[in-house]
């Protein structure tokens, strides 16, 4: 049984959608080539939480390759392993319940599965949960024979007396079985060498056991089945998987079929007879296949014990309960922040000190070596002020990244979603996006990555466009300074209060404002798997922290560095002259055509929220610049007005996102719509509300 | 007798009966085996999401979804 030994040859694939990833595919084969003449391919398949990543880092290493699936946001992870002078790539596909949804998880996983054909779809199922986590496979042996099952934690499974007969449950289902468990290491050697037999050998077969729906649905599928036979779309799809969709109500296969065939008459039938027997072709699909699994499951499992409350259950009780479970939440979130910023500050400090070093050196070898003075400055304010800003950027997020990765490992990213989903649903937002607030605060750029946890897209985008809104750490400074100035302590702490709490109302207002225009559909109520808590796995953190983290660095970074490059030419052309006279300076003064009898912000108090578009930390630094006579305390509280102040304050607050978000907008969203829209929402909604304050304060003083 | 799942008390299992939510719930809610003719246990209801277990894992629903799955 060698049919499975592929020579992939690069130059026969011509399939147009997929050009720019088989091109790189190519690159790689090539290189993989020279050394290897044979390559395989390999899917990872599997519920969340199975440890299907885990396994995946083991066997891959550090022979990684994060990316998106082409057109989509979803990550892709690639590796590969050599076994036996044989390159066997590994793809994790992402970790989906079901190939029945249409989520763009379940979409990327269906096309992998039929257009590369992979020499093998491992499917990782929880040996604790092998009912729930063996229905992926049996909607896998519809789109493809070649699938293999690699069952998992099999240690805990033995802790806990379970005995998994493998025979017994690779003869029902039909395809090779193998048990591991991710934490021993002969697991890692037995995994590569199944993996090595199921392609190479006739140890086993694959003949994937067939799911007999009820005689109603099986009329339905042979029904569609012989209309459908014949076609010239979806070719590469097995017939009976397309019937099946389509009873699934699968809106693509609906459109993709209707290209060809006149589908009304096949539709009004199907609805006919579901009204008429008071049947949902969906569930009942599903239902079969359960009860299949039931019946192979309790015939290879023994010693399964029907409930028990876990320490999972034990720990919730305090962790999920109505009282105890908010400080719990506010406490973990607090120490969160507080172990992000004291662990990355002082790096930032220290880096940020060294930066200014090696910048003055550059500026010093640049004076003596008589460099104009504007070239001087180009390289050293812009070139290299803007690889700083870029290289502080990153403690931060690597810092932020790890702590997520902990809490996601561990089971209480779920907990913490359960616990804000009843007041987050009043702003029609599910708990799961009160973690990307959480994040925001400390850097919005960051709480928007955090909202890939959000499943429903609309609401995702609702978040990430409405994320700026949350004041972040830098802006946090920024308030400090201003208020510090103007009022006395108290009231500086109370005046901060306030604004934090204005701005996480704002965001919530922006999502539910921005949840009318969006086109209704049929809304997602909470419904989420409560993991087991368990010890976060170090090299889990690892891969999480370094893929993500490497993704953003790629994306953001050269935007970044031209965005500095950018501020530097407004501020400093014409060269040499005062801050007034310099592009930046003249757009100010534009501006305050408009901001001045708006909300009283004067071209001295606009052109250094130009710069915080850069960083929001610079806000600071360009008011002294500009306001350059004299102590900058004393100078503004001489300046401003009372209704100017608080103008200020407002305004600064969420006028803009600074370029690290804006780019983050745009490689989540991957729409350049959206981060352009993620720059005016918040400029006009910001615009009205501070106008309308400014001259309220301005009628009654 | 049929009642809503929100009104079962935790540590109770119960038949599915029926479930009332929109497609795309309805769908989900299947594929992760809770369906109609499927038993499932009340792990917490108390305040927030109803936790129920199916299959050997546990799953929280949301109290409005809760109110539209009848159960036995």
């Amino acid at each position: 049984m060698c049919k499975n030994m592929v020579f992939r040859n690069c130059h026969s694939t011509k399939r147009k959608n997929k050009k720019k990833q088989k091109l790189k595919k190519c690159k790689r084969n090539y290189y993989a080539s020279k050394k290897h003449s044979i390559e395989h391919v390999i899917g990872f398949l599997g519920n969340p939480n199975v440890g299907k990543s885990s396994l995946f880092n083991e066997l891959t290493g550090s022979h990684q390759h994060i990316g998106n699936w082409p057109g989509k946001t979803v990550e892709k992870k690639e590796g590969h392993f050599i076994l036996a002078d044989e390159y066997f790539s590994v793809v994790d596909l992402p970790g989906t319940y079901s190939l029945s949804g249409r989520s763009d998880e379940e979409i990327i996983t269906e096309e992998f599965i039929v257009q590369e054909r992979p020499d093998l779809v491992c499917v990782i199922a929880d040996a604790m949960r092998l009912e729930r986590t063996l229905y992926l496979a049996l909607q896998a042996f519809e789109l493809t024979d070649k699938v293999a099952i690699i069952v998992n934690m099999i240690d805990v499974a033995e802790k806990h007396n379970l005995e998994i007969n493998r025979k017994k449950l690779e003869n029902s289902l039909g395809v090779p079985v193998i048990l591991v468990s991710a934490l021993r290491d002969s697991s890692l050697i037995e995994l590569k060498k199944f993996i090595y037999d199921a392609l190479h050998t006739d140890k086993y077969h694959f003949h994937p056991a067939k799911i007999f729906y009820s005689d109603k649905i099986e009329g339905l599928i042979r029904k569609i089945s012989e209309q459908i036979e014949d076609r010239k779309v979806l070719k590469e799809y097995p017939t009976r998987w397309i019937a099946i969709k389509l009873l699934e109500e699968d809106n693509w296969i609906k459109s993709e079929l209707a290209k060809e065939f006149d589908l009304d008459i096949l539709l009004k039938t199907l609805e006919e007879i579901k009204e008429k027997e008071k049947i949902n072709p969906k569930v009942e699909i599903a239902k079969t296949k359960y009860s299949g699994l039931h019946t192979i499951v309790t015939q290879s499992v023994k010693g399964d014990i029907e409930f028990k409350e876990t320490l999972s259950d034990k720990i919730d009780k305090i962790v999920l309960h109505p009282i105890f479970g908010y400080p719990i939440l506010v406490l973990i979130y607090a120490l969160f922040f507080f172990i992000s910023f004291s662990i990355s500050s002082p790096i930032i400090d220290g880096m940020s000190y060294l930066l200014n070093l090696f910048a003055e050196y550059i500026r010093s070898v640049m004076i003596q070596s008589s460099s104009p003075e504007i070239i001087t400055s180009f390289v050293v304010d812009g070139v290299i002020s803007g690889i700083s800003a870029f290289l502080l950027f990153l403690p931060l997020i690597i810092v932020f990244y790890t702590l997520v990765a902990i809490m996601e490992d561990s089971g209480y990213l779920a907990r913490s979603a359960y616990l804000m989903d009843r007041f987050m649903s009043k702003f029609g937002l599910q708990g799961t996006a009160f973690l990307s607030i959480v994040m925001g605060f400390g850097c919005n750029a960051a709480g928007i990555l955090a909202t890939r946890i959000i499943k429903n897209p609309k609401d995702r985008i609702r978040m990430i466009v409405s994320l700026s809104f949350i004041p972040c750490a830098a802006t946090l400074g920024v308030i400090a300074f201003i208020t510090g100035i103007f009022f006395a302590p108290w009231k500086a702490s109370l005046i901060m209060l306030g604004l934090y709490a204005f701005s996480i109302f704002l965001t919530l207002i922006s999502s539910s404002i921005l949840r009318l225009f969006m086109e209704k559909e049929d809304p997602l109520p909470l419904i989420l798997e409560m993991p087991e808590y368990r010890k976060p796995i170090l090299k889990n953190i690892y891969y999480l922290t370094w893929s993500r983290a490497g993704v953003f660095v790629k994306k953001a970074g050269t935007f970044i560095f031209s965005a500095s490059i950018f501020i530097w030419i407004l501020s400093n052309l014409p060269y040499n002259v005062s801050p007034e006279f310099t592009i930046l300076g003249y757009l100010g003064k534009v501006f305050s055509f408009v901001t001045y009898p708006l909300m009283g912000l004067s071209w001295e108090m606009i052109a250094p929220l130009v710069f915080g578009v850069a960083a929001k930390e610079t806000i600071i630094v360009a008011l002294g610049v500009i306001y350059a006579s004299g102590d900058l305390k004393s100078v503004l509280l001489n300046l401003w007005t009372f209704p100017q102040v608080i103008s200020f304050l407002l305004f600064q607050l969420t006028y803009a996102p600074c370029f690290p978000t804006i780019a983050a907008v745009k490689s989540e969203t991957n729409s350049n719509k959206w981060a352009l829209f993620s720059i005016l929402w918040p400029l006009f909604l910001t615009t009205l509300i501070t106008t309308i304050v400014y001259q309220i304060l301005n009628l009654i003083i | 007798m049929t009642k809503a799942l929100i009104d079962v008390k935790a540590g109770e299992k119960v038949d599915i009966f029926l479930i009332n939510a929109g497609f795309k719930a309805h769908n989900f809610l299947a594929d992760l085996g809770i369906h109609e003719g499927e038993k499932v246990r009340v792990v917490k209801n108390d305040y927030g999401p109803i936790i129920v277990e199916v299959k050997k894992t546990r799953v929280a629903i949301g109290r409005g979804l809760a109110k539209k799955i009848l159960v036995r």
